[in-house]
């Protein structure tokens, strides 16, 4: 059993943008769209000499409490109990865009094409962890801000810096706490970008209850299924337009 | 070339896979995946490794070391090829030069290789220049066309009428190689429009050009460079790594730059005014006897005149040139002498910037000399020993020829083998000294990143014959008679390159292809091979790759092996105190503060101060990059997705005066052009100076991403040149901002 976690930290950041590139080659990323992230701060210019700009690496947290898999109707997103991540099963995906929204973090988006969730799953589904690579973002760091590894081995980079350093998680509005496996040495900024988490409200209290194994079995029977489907087919992907507007670097 | 599967790196490159995961201490992986269905629920199971045999069941992917060319840096690399494709490019951790990085612009690789946009076959411009009206021409047409056209220029114009740009690729050299045995002094590239006058003010000081040993370093000013943006190779990785082992970072930049951002103390300096800062810290460490008096008598030539010379320039002097507060520049002097010598001021790399960047440069490089860091940890460093040698052939010798390259004489410091494009090109037009007719680039683009794009253009109507080799239809070859498909540097085989990291390494690599060449792209050694037999010296070009690799590497046979093995040859060569016990390569044999040459030459022997020009309502136009483009390589489809046009940036305050608002498209306008675009308003602007990124706007409707879109440096920089070095001026453009009418 493995406990994958990212260890980052992010005062070394120069914002270059490489994890970003790297991730999208791996994981053909389509255009507009990305599965990590460099958030930074807005310099503050009545500093002076001593204005500064943190830049902050993200992605997918792989949390241990993910609201994305609570939201999820049809069991396709789930919390791999072998490694900790939390994938997209793309058969079982019934194209809801529930998990999207319940994803505080912002580290889901619907594929253009595929019509499902895509997101980070630490390069697992390309196979890199198989042969022994790190995920394309890490690997390819120049500062190695990003590190990973099995929190469950002691020995592992990440185990190693999470003892010996202080961290911080960055947590969602509202109050529930997505336990995230993403930590940054001392300290981190921002974190006012965080939304909170949004449950759709038919599925709020079934979700909380039902066992996820449950649910693959009677996910797709569920009146409630049928109704997320329409809604999807039926509602422009307001998500969509969103991320486009989002994209980095507008110079 | 060898297919993809046959690569002699197959193998080696296997086991390099290994050896990533033990060096980050990422073992056990997951051989997990088949373990994966144990202990879970059954239905879990299922979806768990459904989900992995997708991998399982792909083609193998194999592994094959190579370099990258992105930039100059040449970064090791893996390549992932599968099916034939390369999938992915990752770092080769063994590959201590990049600190086991591949940048933004390394991963994108996969694109330059795959853009739709290749040339494919040579082309033959039928309609006027630029007209975009090409004819395919086979490779033996266009070989004999420009042979044809060379030979017609060498006997109306001798062989010197022909003018090369041969790049800064691996594959350089042989162009180089070809120019000279054609019979051709009239070489030029890159490079002066890049670091000539930084190169020239550290070999007038100290007799070389440095490396800057950043990671030992304890204290570092960095002035006119962007390091953390313009990426180098170990500096960019080390300075952050330095930072974290207490290292203190100054930078002055008119700009708020990444590097900036992240430096300890940032002064928003007003652009041209450096050396007045410099001459002030000098000023302070000469006045409080800073500096190390027994290194000072040993090393330093010139020091009392030099101590006399920066009386005049007191750091409340320099207060009011460069904007910085006297008692800032007087702490940072106290503060970077206390922690010499593993302190520096960061020579830079681009120093294209002012008609008097070489003393600029100079100033920097006295700084450095009185910090007495050369060749010293943390300090500035000489060239190390890597051993591979440059093979050698004969030059002919033509009668005819002129007796010089055409800008001979034109600047006192001209670096004889770089030349100045900016002195050519004016030459060219002129006609005198004598004429040049035809003109050979490889992979150089100065149609985009020459200062004046309308000098340029009005050069080549001086011109019979231009032949442009290249990957993409750059402007510059959209302006080219005849036009040579190249491969990427994944579908060739390239002469070993020698490469210092600073003090992490000196070292040898050399590129296999990794993917068979696309189209009917043609490497440049072939092509000078083919011209070679066309043009009467077949015995020049001789030779297979391999035959020169060999010669090559002569001196270190132990390179082969290394390199097949892990991508790279490491010279174990001495790294600190190479002058130890011998004298420095300049005229009094120590490090000049006063040089005499410049002194016999009526140029000022100790950098003085001028003033930069200021015009009211005017802005000085710097330039600059970030870390995903290099130069006018910006028509990637992945790199583009970073920024898709240029802005140009203004502080709000200088905007208001003139009621411009954020957003809104601006006419920027020099005596040479004009140009339009959108305004982005920030505060980390000095309020005299706006800034544009370079590589927009092109010409060529063959870059699709950046044709015509945002705005080219080279239209609207006036061609200003360094004094001394020749080098292109690209920051003494005052430009006026004014709100696009209609």
């Amino acid at each position: 059993m493995k406990k994958y976690a990212m260890v980052i930290d992010s005062s070394v950041c120069i914002d270059c943008k490489a994890c970003m590139a790297s991730c999208k080659v791996q994981n053909n990323v389509p255009h507009g769209y990305w599965r990590n992230w460099i958030k930074h701060t807005i310099p503050d210019f009545s500093q002076g000499p001593l204005t500064r700009t943190h830049f902050q690496p993200g992605g997918c947290m792989q949390c241990d409490n993910p609201t994305c898999v609570q939201a999820c109707p049809s069991g396709a997103t789930y919390k791999d109990p072998q490694n900790g991540i939390v994938h997209v099963n793309e058969a079982l995906c019934i194209g809801c865009g529930n998990c999207i929204k319940a994803c505080p973090y912002g580290a889901r988006f619907r594929h253009p094409d595929k019509r499902v969730p895509d997101k980070c799953d630490f390069c697992f589904s390309s196979g890199r962890l198989e042969r022994g690579l790190l995920p394309a973002c890490v690997d390819t760091c120049p500062t190695k801000a990003r590190v990973f590894g099995d929190l469950n081995d002691p020995d592992s980079d990440a185990s190693r810096l999470l003892r010996d350093k202080p961290t911080v998680r960055v947590l969602a509005r509202g109050g529930i706490d997505t336990k995230p496996n993403m930590y940054y040495v001392a300290a981190t900024a921002p974190t006012d970008w965080v939304d909170e988490v949004e449950f759709p409200g038919a599925f709020t209290a079934l979700a909380s209850l039902v066992n996820p194994v449950v649910k693959v079995a009677v996910g797709l029977s569920a009146l409630g299924v049928a109704v997320m489907w329409a809604k999807q087919i039926f509602s422009p992907d307001k998500e969509e337009s969103e991320h486009e507007s989002s994209a980095p670097g507008k110079d | 070339m060898k297919p993809a599967n046959d690569s002699p790196t197959r193998e080696h490159g296997m086991k390099t896979e290994g050896k990533t995961l033990s060096r980050r201490g990422f073992l056990q992986a997951s051989a997990a995946v088949a373990a994966t269905a144990a202990g879970v629920p059954a239905l879990r199971g299922y979806v768990s490794t459904a989900h992995a045999a997708g991998a399982a069941q792909q083609a193998p992917i194999t592994s094959h070391y190579t370099v990258c060319d992105m930039c100059f840096n040449r970064c090791g690399m893996i390549a992932r090829v599968q099916n034939g494709r390369v999938v992915k490019l990752d770092p080769n951790p063994k590959f201590l030069k990049s600190r086991g990085m591949i940048c933004a612009r390394g991963n994108a690789a996969v694109e330059h290789l795959y853009d739709p946009n290749r040339l494919k076959t040579p082309l033959l411009r039928k309609g006027a220049r630029g007209e975009g009206k090409w004819q395919q021409l086979t490779w033996e047409q266009a070989l004999d066309h420009a042979a044809e056209q060379f030979t017609r220029i060498a006997e109306k114009y001798t062989r010197c009428g022909v003018m090369f740009s041969p790049g800064s690729d691996m594959q350089s050299q042989f162009l180089i190689r070809f120019a000279e045995v054609f019979g051709s002094y009239n070489v030029t590239s890159h490079e002066t429009l890049c670091l000539l006058s930084k190169n020239r003010a550290y070999l007038d000081t100290f007799g070389e050009t440095p490396f800057a040993d950043v990671l030992y370093s304890k204290y570092i000013i960095i002035a006119g460079s962007n390091p953390l943006e313009a990426i180098i190779t170990p500096d960019t990785i080390d300075l952050m790594e330095a930072r974290k082992n207490g290292c203190k970072i100054v930078v002055l930049d008119p700009r708020y730059t990444k590097t900036a951002a992240l430096a300890d103390e940032w002064f928003a300096i007003r652009p041209g005014t450096d050396m007045a800062f410099f001459l002030a810290l000098t000023n302070v460490i000469t006045e409080e006897q800073l500096y190390d008096t027994a290194y000072a008598e040993k090393m330093l030539f010139g020091l009392q005149e030099y101590a006399a010379h920066v009386r005049q320039y007191t750091p409340e002097w320099a207060a009011g040139e460069c904007g910085i507060p006297a008692e800032d520049i007087r702490r940072i002097a106290r503060e970077i002498a206390a922690a010499a010598p593993a302190a520096m001021i960061y020579p830079g790399r681009r120093s294209s910037d002012y008609e008097d960047s070489t003393q600029i440069r100079r100033s920097m490089a006295i700084a450095n000399a009185l910090l007495s860091n050369w060749d010293r940890p943390g300090g500035i460093l000489a060239a190390r020993e890597v051993g591979v040698r440059a093979p050698y052939f004969d030059v002919p010798w033509y009668d005819d020829n002129p007796a010089d390259r055409i800008d001979h004489g034109m600047a006192p410091g001209l670096i004889h083998h770089e030349g100045s494009f900016k002195l050519m090109r004016d030459a060219i037009i002129k006609g005198e000294p004598y004429p040049i007719r035809g003109w050979f680039t490889f992979k150089t683009n100065f149609m985009q990143t020459a200062a004046n794009r309308n000098k340029t253009l009005e050069m080549l109507k001086h011109l019979d014959f231009v032949v442009n080799a290249d990957i993409v239809m750059s402007d510059t070859a959209w302006y080219s008679d005849l036009v040579l498909p190249s491969p990427s540097f994944l579908e060739r085989n390239d002469p070993v390159s020698a490469l210092q990291g600073s003090s992490a390494c000196a070292c040898a690599v050399w590129r296999d292809a990794v993917v068979p060449a696309m189209h009917e792209c043609r490497d440049m050694l072939w092509i000078c091979t083919e011209l070679s037999k066309r043009l009467g010296f077949p015995e020049s070009f001789n030779f297979t790759l391999d035959e020169y690799r060999k010669s090559q590497l002569e001196s270190i046979p132990e390179a082969f092996e290394a390199i097949k093995a892990d991508g790279v040859y490491y010279n174990p060569s001495k790294v600190y105190g190479i002058y130890f016990d011998s004298p420095l390569k300049t005229q009094a044999k120590k490090i000049e503060l006063f040089n005499q040459r410049y002194a016999h030459e009526g140029l000022d022997p100790m950098p003085v101060y001028k003033a930069p020009r200021r015009k009211e309502g005017a802005f000085r136009l710097v330039v600059g990059r970030t870390a995903f483009f290099t130069h006018s390589n910006t028509n990637n489809a992945l790199l583009i997705e970073f920024m898709d046009k240029n802005t140009l940036w203004m502080h709000p305050r200088s905007a208001a005066r003139q009621s411009l608002k954020d957003g809104e498209m601006v006419e920027v306008e020099s005596t040479v052009g004009k140009v339009t675009l959108a305004l982005r308003l920030f505060e980390g602007m000095e309020e005299e100076t706006v800034y544009m990124a370079t590589g927009f706007g092109a010409l060529s409707p063959r870059l699709p991403l950046v044709y015509n879109r945002g705005a080219s440096i080279a239209e609207v920089l006036e061609d200003h040149a360094d004094f001394i070095s020749g080098n292109m001026a690209m920051h003494e453009t005052l430009v006026t901002v004014t709100r696009r009418v209609g």
